[in-house]
């Protein structure tokens, strides 16, 4: 099943319906980096508030994919994780360094505000 | 819990050999009054009995006494023993509530072997068997009834022992919203890394639940922090951070500064402020908020 990524804008939303496999993470890299290449954007949004376990590779994934984004030019905000995810991110050095984040989807609207 | 103590009892006391017992207890029931005069008066004699003593009713406590009398007199002449055991249980879990030490009630509720000892003498004296006999059946009485207390004694300060650690785990992790979006977390104390673990979840938590963009971790009232705990620090400000929240870190003190850095603890991921004050300032300035004094 694939991510939906959504445009508002110079935005792109992407906000995950539940863990996601191996897979999966590598298409949605794939799929965002294509997005973002479309039109002019300046800000892209990873929303993990659904997600309730993260593994070693989504970790990994992730700060790869935010790395990615962020030499193509967007600002990488990732809004969302839960308490347990983000001390196992921490536990596996996933820190997302240079990468903003927001408690929900609501904060990282009001950070793209204020940028 | 204290049924199950007072059954066991039960069935301690009813294993006693029949003719030792009866012939302690002949010695022993002519002289009843007495000797729980002389045990009253060496328990009313200790200093943590004596703010109590005033709340003692005299003819309240005789009728206990005669009532006392009367159930062991019942238990070892029908070898039923349940009602007498559960009397111990609840005097020693009295005397836990009172927070008598052990050693004052035990002393004191030994002096009745000590009276009884000689009327033993006296009565059995000229009969080596007998006296053996009523000595055995008095240590073996005794044993009992001292083991019940103590147990229900020792279960009813290690109630009261749980009831306040679990407050004191409840008072020791407050998270308190001090303004929209900003939280404090006063730590105090010493922290182990049971603690810091606590310490952490309670913040991510109230992190989450009331939206705070900054929170203030303030230590002035850790007295040390080793290495562990200052990596599970690290930790939670760097879990913080990736779910949207400054952390910002006050009170370190000049002990745990200098602990810290000699540690060889890397620091420079942490946002520190001197103090509280400064603390709550600088988290005001990342919230936007202004504070100004009325008519300055």
């Amino acid at each position: 099943m694939a991510v939906p990524i959504l445009r508002q804008g110079e935005v792109l939303i992407v906000t995950l319906q539940g863990d996601l496999g191996d897979a999966e993470w590598a298409k949605l890299t794939d799929d965002l980096l294509e997005r973002v290449a479309e039109r002019p954007t300046r800000f892209a949004v990873l929303d993990l508030s659904v997600v309730d376990v993260l593994d070693s590779f989504a970790c990994r994934t992730i700060v790869g994919l935010t790395r990615m984004v962020s030499l193509r030019g967007p600002k990488m905000i990732v809004a969302g994780i839960r308490p347990s995810v983000a001390f196992a991110m921490v536990q596996l050095g996933a820190l997302l360094p240079g990468v903003a984040t927001a408690l929900d989807l609501d904060h990282a609207m009001a950070l793209m505000a204020h940028a | 819990m204290s049924d199950s103590q007072s059954t066991a009892a039960a069935a301690a006391f009813a294993a006693i050999p029949e003719k030792n017992l009866r012939l302690f207890w002949k010695a022993y029931e002519g002289r009843y009054d007495e000797v729980s005069a002389r045990a009253a008066e060496e328990l009313l004699a200790l200093p943590e009995f004596a703010a109590f003593a005033n709340l003692i009713n005299e003819e309240e406590s005789a009728a206990r006494q005669e009532a006392s009398h009367l159930r062991l007199a019942q238990a070892v002449d029908t070898g039923s023993w349940d009602e007498y055991a559960e009397e111990l249980v609840s005097q020693g879990e009295m005397y836990g509530e009172m927070s008598i030490s052990f050693v004052s009630w035990y002393k004191a509720i030994s002096v009745v072997r000590v009276v009884v000892l000689p009327h033993l003498v006296e009565a059995y004296g000229s009969s080596g068997d007998d006296l053996v006999a009523a000595v055995l059946g008095m240590d073996a009485f005794f044993d009992v009834a001292m083991a019940t207390i103590g147990t229900s004694y020792l279960l009813r300060k290690e109630a009261t022992i749980m009831v306040q650690q679990d407050a004191i785990r409840e008072l020791s992790t407050p998270v308190l919203p001090l303004r929209e979006g900003m939280l404090i977390l006063p730590v105090v104390g010493v922290v182990d890394s049971h603690r810091a673990h606590q310490l952490t979840q309670g913040l991510l938590e109230a992190i989450r639940a009331s939206r705070a963009t900054v929170a203030v971790v303030d230590i002035t009232g850790v007295p040390s922090v080793d290495s562990k705990v200052a990596n599970h620090f690290i930790q939670t400000v760097e879990a913080a951070k990736l779910m949207g929240t400054v952390v910002i870190l006050t009170g370190l003190s000049p002990a745990i500064a200098k602990a810290l850095v000699t540690l060889g603890v890397d620091l420079t991921k942490l946002n520190t402020v001197g103090d509280l004050r400064g603390g709550v300032e600088e988290a005001e300035r990342l919230l936007g908020y202004q504070v100004s004094q009325i008519g300055a």
